[in-house]
């Protein structure tokens, strides 16, 4: 019996050895990866950090093309010293013809690949994913997350509606629903978030302004920030408040009937940042005032975007998946058919709490 | 002296509560939302509740089989007093044969989870083997180890995989609930056998009934155990529902491992390896009670001493473990398994149950005249 278990002992220790082993160091940790479309051939684009003298480190770049999007990683193992890894990858970047090419073999490979994790953010780039990728590397920014703190920074502190490989997969997969992405854009040496990019099944449709996409993100979830601009006028005086986010909540109720109305009530709780010094704001009527004409301002801007998305047959605010929550058998196909027409009225109600420590 | 020498072996009621709720909770849970999710869609959780109702009626079952066989036997003597000692000793072979499969798809579909997800070029053997030799160490032990084992299978998991499935519910969309009763009554049953899958292994209680103490005082245990179980996967589910969607679902084919990459905690990036590992203590009781209950029955029904068998019985899920390589095998494996578990709880329990009862009354009636 003893010697049965010192025999399981040391088995049981022996074979612990047998598993396979990838050493930090010994591996190449890709941060982000971009795809491209280019003169017919898939361009694969990754940047990863080496290790120089102790936590120093430089981005480096490798790029290769290829006629499949399927051996672009492989081929990249091709060009590289070290094994490649993707299990920290952050950031999958899609250039703007890739992206208007279709993006779903890249997205399922993704759904399957064990090693990523849920937070990976992906981006859609104006013009190249390489060229912007290049810029993080190669001048003075040089950091290989610097794109992917971009995003979680924007969806955190401003307008950018929480995205992030999770959510992609839920809105794409999803029935009564389409994926959004954060659309970045080349400034000078700099790169700049310039809203949000529109899919409809995968493929690229189109893209709205960083402004928008604050409206997106009130009518999407409980928010808790971002700022939006509004034009003011009083007596012929014009100009603009900065309103600031709180806390915004918005509802959605159906009114059934022969033509259908989704009434969404979008309650923000804001601040007003800046404001022109000729509005005299703690007067109860100047505020009662520039209220109505922001909330006016919201109505409009907002139907403005939906009917947008109507026309451009996209879905990212999820009005479908809605209506199947309220519909018994609801059917996908039918609901789209009648979404161009289908009447969604906004009705927003702002509560200003704060105008700042001063008056 | 005898009796008391057979007291060391035995366990107290309370601990039913653990052998129950740990055979029942195995790797089915990692993977059952996607199968009830292709039957009734957002309503799974209605099913869950029906099948969690059939099984506590089962236990209520098992425990009036034994109560009317009278005291410590197991279901191998029971057998033979009710079908005589051919179709009875065949019935309890199958029995075994069933135990022993059970523990097979248990064990070979753990070691998919861990190469699928953690070490992809590792061969089965190398963790059967580990498994195996662990298995031995802790059934030569004896009833009350196992027993011990699945206590440890209790806490662990609750106290380190159960919170991390909360984080998820960051990203919940609680209209996905709605609309409630969107499928027909016929499809909620359907769901309801599906989830039963989910509740199979506390039938091996037939095997371990002699073995605690006071054992009819253990069905409160018994059914306690099953309303946990029943807990556990409501919870499992509604977290399930609200954060994928139902399309979402069936491109994943472990919901609840994939929930678990959605925590993040500062010195461990990526939580779904941790609990892939903690897992053992869910999947590693399960085994140690199958195979226990294997030698045991084989103990009663040809008096092969258990230490002789236990090698005999590990070899044969060695060598059987690495039989089934792809996936569409395991799959096969599983659901032949499990259907065979489904008829085992519906048909042989109940019609054990009818033929017991008819027998009592008939001989009491028979000892009044």
């Amino acid at each position: 019996m003893k010697r049965a278990l010192y025999f399981i002992l040391v088995v049981t220790f022996m074979l612990a050895g047998c598993k396979s082993s990838r050493i930090v160091d010994q591996v190449q940790i890709i941060h982000a990866m971009g795809y491209d479309w280019k003169k017919g051939k898939y361009v694969g684009t990754a940047i990863y950090p080496t290790f120089r003298q102790g936590p120093m480190t430089k981005p480096d770049i490798l790029t290769t093309e290829s006629s499949t999007t399927y051996d672009l990683i492989p081929r990249l193992s091709s060009k590289s010293a070290l094994p490649i890894e993707e299990g920290q990858l952050r950031l999958v970047l899609f250039g703007k013809s890739f992206a208007k090419k279709g993006i779903t073999e890249i997205v399922h490979s993704l759904a399957r690949n064990n090693k990523v994790g849920m937070r990976l953010q992906l981006a859609v780039a104006k013009g190249d994913a390489e060229r912007l990728l290049r810029i993080t590397a190669e001048t003075t920014l040089s950091d290989t997350l610097y794109l992917s703190n971009l995003i979680e920074q924007n969806i955190r502190e401003m307008n950018l509606p929480n995205t992030n490989l999770h959510i992609f997969l839920y809105n794409y997969f999803g029935k009564g629903r389409d994926p959004f992405l954060p659309y970045l854009e080349k400034k000078g040496n700099f790169v700049k978030l310039e809203g949000l990019a529109l899919f409809k099944d995968g493929n690229y449709v189109g893209r709205i302004d960083l402004r928008q996409s604050f409206l997106v993100k009130l009518l999407l979830d409980e928010t808790k920030n971002g700022v939006y601009q509004i034009p003011i006028s009083k007596n012929k005086k014009k100009g603009r408040v900065l309103l600031e986010n709180l806390f915004a909540t918005s509802q959605y109720s159906l009114r059934r009937g022969r033509e259908p109305i989704i009434d969404i009530h979008l309650r923000i709780r804001a601040s007003i940042r800046d404001y022109p010094t000729w509005l005299d704001l703690p007067n109860k009527k100047e505020f009662q005032l520039v209220r109505k004409q922001m909330e006016k301002h919201l109505n409009k801007d907002i139907t403005a975007l939906i009917s947008l998305f109507q026309k451009k047959g996209v879905d990212p605010l999820g009005i479908g998946d809605f209506v199947r929550s309220h519909t018994r058998h609801w059917d996908e196909k039918s609901f789209y058919k009648g979404y161009r027409h289908l009447q969604i009225r906004p009705h927003v109600n702002v509560d200003i709490i704060q105008t700042g420590i001063g008056e | 002296m005898k009796q008391g020498n057979r007291e060391r072996f035995l366990v107290s009621p309370f601990f039913v509560f653990f052998t129950i709720h740990g055979a029942q909770l195995g790797v089915g849970v990692l993977s059952f939302q996607r199968r009830l999710n292709e039957i009734v869609g957002h309503d799974g959780w209605i099913s869950i509740i029906i099948a969690g109702l059939a099984v506590h009626v089962l236990i209520w079952m098992v425990y009036k089989i034994f109560q009317a066989s009278g005291e410590g036997k197991d279901i191998v003597r029971v057998n033979i007093e009710c079908f005589g000692k051919w179709i009875g000793n065949l019935l309890n072979a199958g029995l075994l044969v069933y135990f022993l499969s059970f523990a097979l798809v248990v064990l070979r579909t753990y070691i998919e989870i861990i190469q699928v997800w953690v070490f992809p070029l590792m061969g089965t053997w190398q963790f059967s083997l580990i498994f195996l030799l662990l298995t031995y160490y802790t059934v030569s032990g004896g009833f009350r180890i196992v027993v011990g084992l699945c206590v440890w299978g209790f806490i662990v998991p609750l106290l380190t995989i159960f919170p991390m499935l909360f984080f998820s519910l960051e990203y919940a969309h609680y209209r996905n609930f709605l609309p409630v009763f969107d499928h027909s009554i016929v499809d909620i049953l359907k769901g309801a056998k599906g989830v039963t899958f989910e509740y199979l292994g506390f039938e091996m209680i037939l095997m371990y009934y002699s073995f605690v103490k006071n054992a009819p005082q253990s069905q409160r245990w018994a059914q306690w155990g099953t309303a946990f179980t029943t807990l556990l996967y409501l919870i499992v589910i509604f977290i399930s529902t609200v954060f994928y969607n139902e399309e979402q679902i069936k491109h994943v084919i472990w919901p609840t491992l994939t929930l678990a990459k959605i925590p993040e905690i500062p010195f461990i990036e990526r939580v779904e390896y941790i609990i892939i590992s903690t897992y053992v203590f869910v999947i590693f009781p399960i085994i140690c009670l199958a195979v226990w209950a294997v030698t045991g029955g084989l103990k009663q029904m040809t008096s092969l001493k258990q230490r002789k068998s236990l090698p005999i019985i590990l070899a044969i899920l060695f060598a059987a473990s690495l039989f089934f390589n792809k996936r569409e095998e395991i799959a096969l494996l599983d659901q032949i398994v499990s259907t065979t578990g489904f008829y085992v709880l519906i048909i042989y329990i109940p019609s054990l149950y009818v033929f017991v009862s008819v027998k009592k009354r008939f001989q009491s009636k028979a000892s009044m005249q």
